[in-house]
C-alpha cells in the first residue's frame, strides 16, 4: 500500500508539473473549433455491449477530387458517407450521400479502412462488422459495390475490431489482417474467449482472391493492428494491441510475416517481452529518426510509448516503455476535474501546429459506465515541446469536450495546410474540429509551414502503401510511412501531411514499397505535392479555388 | 485621425516620439551599445504619412549603420549562420569569423559603395555554406562554401514590388489554366509571362495537377525571388532577417524566438529577442525607400556620343533581352510585411494589419518615367529571372560546386545593371575589375550576346562600356 500511495502521489505531482509545462509551452497551440453541426454532419456511434468498442471512420477521396470524404461507422445506427464540400481555408462543409449498397452491409459496423485492393482508379473500403466483414469496391463518384464474392473474400461471422494491410514483396494485391475480439459463442464467453485473428493473403496475381486465410492463433482480443517495418528490414511485421479485459494469459503481439510462409508470432526467446495492457489503439512514428519506429499504445490508465531497447537487434524485438520520460502517459484527465484513470482509444501522431515537431492525439472516453475510470475524459492533444517530449494542450486547443471518443481522423479537410480533427463519439454526435491556427489578441494566424505529399506507385499498390518518406529541412530529417491500419478502427488515405516550421523549402526522398530509393525532390513549402515513381519532377496540386 | 499607425502618430508634437527611446538610452552616453536596437517599439501599420515614413526610414538608417555589440546581442556562440535556426555542435571560439560569420558589426560595413546601402569591394565578400550548417570552415575552397559579392540595395523597394506583381501575375495564369483545364476536361498548356518576361510553360490537368517541368528561370511555386545573386530571397524582410543572424549574430524575433525554436535565447549569448519585428520593419522601410539608380548624362561630349551608340549596341547585341531596360510597375505601395514570405519571415497573414510605405511620397519615385498606361517604368536593366551562365567554352561563372537553395551552380539571377558604374568590381564573386571582363565571362543563355560584343570592333565594345558607365548611383 505504501508503494501504491507513493506511486499515486508521484503521479499527482507529475501531473501538476506537466500542467505547469503546458502553461509555458512556447510553440503555437492550434485553435480547434468544433463545427460538426454547421458542417452538416449528424452522426453518432451507438449500440449495446458489442459496440462499446469500435466507432471508427475512414477518410479517403471517393469522387476523384483529391479531397477527403468520410465514411462513419454507426454501430447499430446505419453507417454514413459524407462528401467533402469545404472551401479552401473555409468552414468545414460535408454533404451526406447515401451509400448505394444493401443497408445490412453497412449496419453493425465498428470501423472502416480505405484500401485500393484491386489497383484500379478508385479507393475501396474494408468495413469491419459484428458479423460478416464487407469489402466495398469503389466505383467512382462515391459509389460502391460489395466485392466479397469478386475477391473470393469470406467475411466471416466474427466480431471484428481491427484491421491492417500491406503489400508483401512482389505481391500484386495486398495482404489483409483482421483483428477479432471476443468469441461470443464460446463457452464461458466473454472471459478468456478471444477469437483468432485472420491473415488474408492474395492467392493469385490475375485477380484478388482471398480464399483460405490463415488463422493467427492465439488471438487476444485485438483492438488495433498495424503492419510495421519495426527493424527497417523492408519486411513489415504485424503488431497487434490486445485488450486484457477479456484475454487469459494474453499479451501484446508481434507477428513475423514473411512472404510465402506462415506468419509466426515473435516469442520471449526472441526477445519479445510480455506486455499486458487494455490495448485500444496503435500509432507509429519515428521520434528519433533512427529508422526504428516508436509505437504509442493507448490503454486504460497510462498510454505506452514503446521504443526498441539497447538489447534489441534486427531479429530481436526487445522493447522498453519510454512514455513517462516523454510526458506521454496521459493517464488521467487533464481537465474536467475527474481524477480517475483515463481510457484511451484512437491514437495518431501528426503535426497539428506545423512546427516540425511530432504531436500525438489520443481519443478518450469511458467504455460505457466503468466506475473506476473517468467519466469525464477529454481527448488529448500532446504537442511536441522541443525537448524530445510532449506537453498537453487539449484544453488550450479547445478539444477538451466531455464526450466519449473512440475512432478519429486527423486530416486537412479544408486544404489550408492545417490539420483538422474528426472524433467519433459514442452515443453523441461526432466532434469535428477545424484548425483555425494560433490565437492572437486580434484573431487567428497561420502557424508554421507545411507540405502535403501524395505518392503514386504505379499500377500495383497505387497509393504506395509501405513507402517511407524522408523530409529534410536544414539539419532536420522527418519521416513518414504510408500505412493502412492502426488507430482505433479508423483509417485514412490521401495526402501525407508534414509540418516544416520556418523552412520555406524541403528536400524529400522516398523509399518506395519495393525498397527502391528515389532521387531527391526539391519542393517548396505550403504546397500539395504529388510524386510519381520514377518521375524527374514532382507535380503540384491546387485544390479548386486556390 | 486618418493616420497610418506607428501608433504614436496620435501623439502631438512629441509624436516625433514615433520612435521609442532606444534601449539603453538611460545609460551613460559612452555605453557600449549601438543605441539603435529597439529603436522602434510598435509595429507600423496602415498607410504611413510622409512624416511617419520619414521617421521610420530614419530609424532604419540608424539600424543599418549601427555597429551592434555583444552588450545588445551581437554574436551567436551556439547558433550557425543557417537560415533555418540551427545549433552549433560546440560553441564558436571566435566572435568574428570570416567564413561562417559573424563577419560584420554593421550592415553598412559592407553595403557602402558609393554610399550607405551600396555595394562592396571584394573584401566584403560573404560565404555561404549550403548543407554544412554546423561547420566552421578554414578554407574558401568552393566545394565547401560559395563566395558572394555584396550587392547594392538602391531601388530595392521597386525590385520587390516588381517581383510581387510578377508573382501575382503568374499565380493568376496558373489559376486560369487550371480553371480552363477543369472546364474543358483536357490538359491546358500555357506560356507563363509577366511584364514581357517569359518563364516557360506549365501544363494544368483537369484534376488540379500542374506539371512544372517546362518552367524557366524561377521556382516551382512561381514566386519570383528577386534578391541575392541566385535569386533565392523573396523579400527585403527575409534578406534582412537572414543577414542579421548570419553577419551580425542579431537574431530576429520573427524567426528565432521561442515561438519557433522553443528558446528565448537560441544562440545562447545571454540576450533574448534580439531584433524585434518593428526594428526589422524599419530596416525594410529604409532599404525599400532607397532611391533608384539613375542614368547620368556624361558631361564629356565624346563619352555622351559613345554612350548613345552603346545604348544602341546594348539592344543590337541582345544584352537587353535579359538586362531589360525598364519594367512597368503598377503600384508604388510597398506593403510590409509582404504577401509572399512564409513562416519564419513575418508575412501579411501574421499581423493584424500590414503597413504600407507609399514610395509615391518620395521625390525620386515621382521623377520616374511613366508609360501610356500610367505604369511606373522601373529602369532596372534586368528581368528578375534566373539564367544559365555557362557553356562548354565559357564556364568562368560556374566556378562553384554547390547549388544554393535548389539553384544549380551555374545559374544566376540576371544582375540588375542599374548603378553598375558605381559598384565595381563585378560578378557574383566580385572578382572582375572591368566591365569588359565580366561581359566576356557571360556564357550559356548569354553566349550569343557576349559573342556579339566580343565580335564587335573596339569602338563597338567601347561604346557599350561608355553606356554602362552612365548607370550610376548618386551618393
Amino acid at each position: 500500500m505504501k508503494q501504491l500511495l507513493s506511486l499515486l502521489l508521484g503521479s499527482a505531482v507529475s501531473t501538476s508539473a506537466m500542467a505547469n509545462d503546458t502553461a509555458a509551452f512556447p510553440f503555437d497551440i492550434p485553435s480547434m473549433h468544433e463545427e460538426s453541426k454547421s458542417a452538416g454532419i449528424s452522426h453518432q456511434y451507438d449500440g449495446p455491449w458489442e459496440f462499446f468498442v469500435g466507432g471508427g471512420a475512414a477518410s479517403f477521396d471517393c469522387n476523384g477530387d483529391r479531397r477527403p470524404d468520410l465514411f462513419l461507422a454507426g454501430g447499430t445506427s446505419v453507417s454514413k458517407l459524407y462528401v467533402n464540400r469545404s472551401a479552401v481555408g473555409g468552414v468545414l462543409k460535408f454533404e451526406r450521400k447515401k451509400v448505394n449498397v444493401k443497408t445490412r452491409d453497412i449496419e453493425k459496423v465498428l470501423g472502416a479502412y480505405p484500401l485500393n485492393i484491386d489497383n484500379d482508379a478508385h479507393m475501396d473500403l474494408v468495413i469491419l462488422r459484428l458479423g460478416e466483414n464487407v469489402i466495398l469496391k469503389g466505383q467512382g463518384d462515391c459509389t460502391f459495390r460489395k466485392a466479397n464474392r469478386d475477391f473470393s473474400f469470406e467475411g466471416g461471422r466474427a466480431w471484428t475490431t481491427a484491421f491492417a494491410a500491406t503489400w508483401e514483396k512482389d505481391a500484386v494485391y495486398p495482404s489483409m489482417a483482421f483483428g477479432n475480439y471476443v468469441d461470443r459463442t464460446a463457452p464461458g464467453s466473454p472471459w478468456g474467449t478471444c477469437q483468432a485473428n485472420r491473415l488474408a493473403r492474395p492467392r493469385l496475381d490475375e485477380q484478388p482472391d482471398y480464399r483460405e486465410p490463415q488463422a493467427l492463433e492465439p488471438g487476444h482480443c485485438a483492438l488495433s493492428m498495424l503492419f510495421t517495418d519495426w527493424n527497417n528490414s523492408g519486411e513489415p511485421a504485424l503488431r497487434v494491441t490486445n485488450d486484457r479485459q477479456y484475454y487469459r494469459g494474453g499479451q501484446e503481439q508481434l507477428w513475423w510475416v514473411t512472404p510465402g510462409r506462415i506468419a509466426r508470432q515473435y516469442t520471449a526467446s526472441q526477445g519479445w517481452k510480455r506486455l499486458q495492457i487494455w490495448g485500444m489503439g496503435i500509432a507509429e512514428t519515428d521520434l528519433d529518426n533512427d529508422g526504428r519506429p516508436e509505437y504509442a499504445l493507448s490503454s486504460m490508465g497510462d498510454t505506452k510509448l514503446q521504443q526498441l531497447d539497447e538489447e534489441a537487434d534486427e531479429d530481436r524485438p526487445v522493447y522498453k516503455d519510454v512514455a513517462w520520460s516523454k510526458g506521454l502517459t496521459a493517464h488521467r484527465p487533464y481537465a474536467g476535474g475527474d481524477g480517475k484513470p483515463s481510457t484511451g482509444w484512437h491514437t495518431q501522431f501528426a503535426d497539428f501546429n506545423n512546427d516540425a515537431k511530432t504531436d500525438l492525439f489520443i481519443a478518450k472516453g469511458n467504455v460505457e459506465a466503468m466506475p473506476d475510470f473517468a467519466a469525464n475524459d477529454p481527448d488529448n492533444l500532446l504537442l511536441g515541446n522541443g525537448k524530445k517530449a510532449f506537453s498537453e494542450a487539449g484544453a488550450e486547443a479547445g478539444i477538451d469536450k466531455p464526450t466519449r471518443g473512440r475512432g478519429a481522423i486527423v486530416e486537412d479537410f479544408n486544404a489550408d495546410g492545417m490539420l483538422d480533427l474528426l472524433v467519433i463519439n459514442r452515443k453523441e454526435n461526432v466532434s469535428l474540429f477545424r484548425n483555425l491556427g494560433s490565437k492572437t489578441r486580434w484573431g487567428h494566424r497561420p502557424m508554421g509551414n507545411w507540405l502535403a505529399l501524395e505518392l503514386q506507385n504505379g499500377k500495383i499498390n497505387r497509393n504506395a502503401v509501405g513507402a517511407k518518406i524522408a523530409i529534410k529541412t536544414g539539419n532536420l530529417t522527418q519521416t513518414r510511412t504510408i500505412q493502412v491500419g492502426g488507430g482505433h478502427a479508423s483509417g485514412q488515405a490521401g495526402f501525407v501531411h508534414v509540418g516544416l516550421g520556418v523552412a520555406e523549402r524541403a528536400s524529400i526522398r522516398i523509399k518506395w514499397p519495393d525498397g527502391e530509393w528515389s532521387h531527391q525532390y526539391r519542393v517548396f513549402a505550403n504546397n500539395f505535392v504529388v510524386v510519381r515513381k520514377n518521375s524527374r519532377e514532382p507535380l503540384y496540386w491546387y485544390p479548386p479555388g486556390k | 485621425m486618418l493616420c497610418g499607425k506607428i501608433k504614436r502618430c496620435l501623439l502631438p508634437a512629441a509624436g516625433l516620439a514615433v520612435l521609442a527611446a532606444p534601449a539603453g538610452a538611460a545609460e551613460k552616453p559612452w555605453a557600449e551599445r549601438s543605441g539603435a536596437v529597439g529603436i522602434v517599439n510598435e509595429m507600423p501599420s496602415g498607410r504611413l504619412s510622409k512624416p511617419e515614413l520619414d521617421k521610420l526610414v530614419a530609424a532604419g538608417e540608424k539600424l543599418f549603420t549601427a555597429k551592434f555589440t555583444t552588450v545588445e546581442g551581437a554574436g551567436r556562440p551556439m547558433a550557425t549562420q543557417a537560415i533555418i535556426p540551427t545549433k552549433r555542435k560546440a560553441a564558436s571560439s571566435k566572435m568574428f569569423n570570416r567564413l561562417p560569420g559573424m563577419d560584420a558589426a554593421a550592415c553598412s560595413a559592407c553595403h557602402n559603395e558609393p554610399t550607405i546601402g551600396g555595394a562592396g569591394d571584394f573584401v566584403t565578400n560573404v560565404f555561404l555554406s549550403e548543407g554544412f550548417n554546423n561547420a566552421d570552415f578554414d578554407t574558401t575552397d568552393p566545394q565547401f562554401s560559395n563566395e558572394r559579392g555584396t550587392n547594392h540595395l538602391f531601388g530595392a523597394g521597386l525590385i520587390e514590388l516588381l517581383a510581387r506583381e510578377m508573382s501575382a501575375d503568374l499565380a493568376r495564369q496558373r489559376k486560369k489554366a487550371l480553371a480552363a483545364a477543369a472546364n474543358g476536361n483536357d490538359p491546358v498548356r500555357v506560356r507563363l509571362a509577366s511584364k514581357g518576361v517569359g518563364f516557360g510553360y506549365l501544363t494544368a490537368q483537369p484534376d488540379g495537377l500542374v506539371d512544372l517541368s517546362e518552367i524557366e528561370g524561377l521556382d516551382a511555386d512561381l514566386v519570383i525571388r528577386p534578391f541575392s545573386q541566385k535569386g533565392v530571397m523573396t523579400s527585403l524582410r527575409q534578406f534582412t532577417v537572414n543577414a542579421a543572424n548570419h553577419h551580425h549574430g542579431m537574431q530576429a524575433v520573427e524567426r528565432f524566438s521561442a515561438r519557433w525554436t522553443g528558446e528565448e535565447d537560441f544562440d545562447e549569448d545571454g540576450h533574448s529577442d534580439e531584433i524585434g519585428a518593428a526594428d526589422v520593419s524599419a530596416l525594410v522601410a529604409w532599404q525599400a525607400t532607397l532611391p533608384a539608380p539613375t542614368i547620368e548624362q556624361p558631361k564629356d561630349a565624346g563619352w555622351a556620343a559613345a554612350a548613345r551608340i552603346g545604348e544602341e549596341n546594348f539592344t543590337n547585341f541582345g544584352c537587353s533581352n535579359c538586362h531589360i531596360k525598364e519594367l512597368p510597375l503598377k503600384s508604388l505601395g510597398f506593403e510590409d510585411p509582404g504577401p509572399f514570405d512564409v513562416s519564419g519571415t513575418l508575412n501579411a497573414t501574421q499581423v493584424q494589419q500590414t503597413a504600407t510605405y507609399d514610395l509615391a511620397l518620395l521625390q525620386w519615385a515621382k521623377d520616374l518615367r511613366r508609360n501610356e498606361q500610367g505604369d511606373i517604368m522601373v529602369p532596372l536593366f534586368g528581368d528578375l529571372k534566373r539564367h544559365k551562365m555557362t557553356d562548354r567554352q565559357i564556364e568562368t561563372l560556374g566556378n562553384e560546386l554547390l547549388s544554393q537553395r535548389f539553384v544549380d551552380r551555374n545559374i544566376f539571377m540576371t544582375s540588375e545593371l542599374w548603378g553598375i558604374a558605381s559598384t565595381a568590381p563585378y560578378g557574383h564573386r566580385n572578382d572582375f575589375t572591368t566591365l569588359d571582363a565580366i561581359i566576356r565571362a557571360h556564357g550559356g543563355d548569354a553566349r550569343k550576346s557576349r559573342d556579339a560584343y566580343v565580335g564587335s570592333d573596339d569602338d563597338g565594345r567601347s561604346a557599350i562600356i561608355a553606356y554602362l558607365r552612365t548607370l550610376t548611383i548618386k551618393p
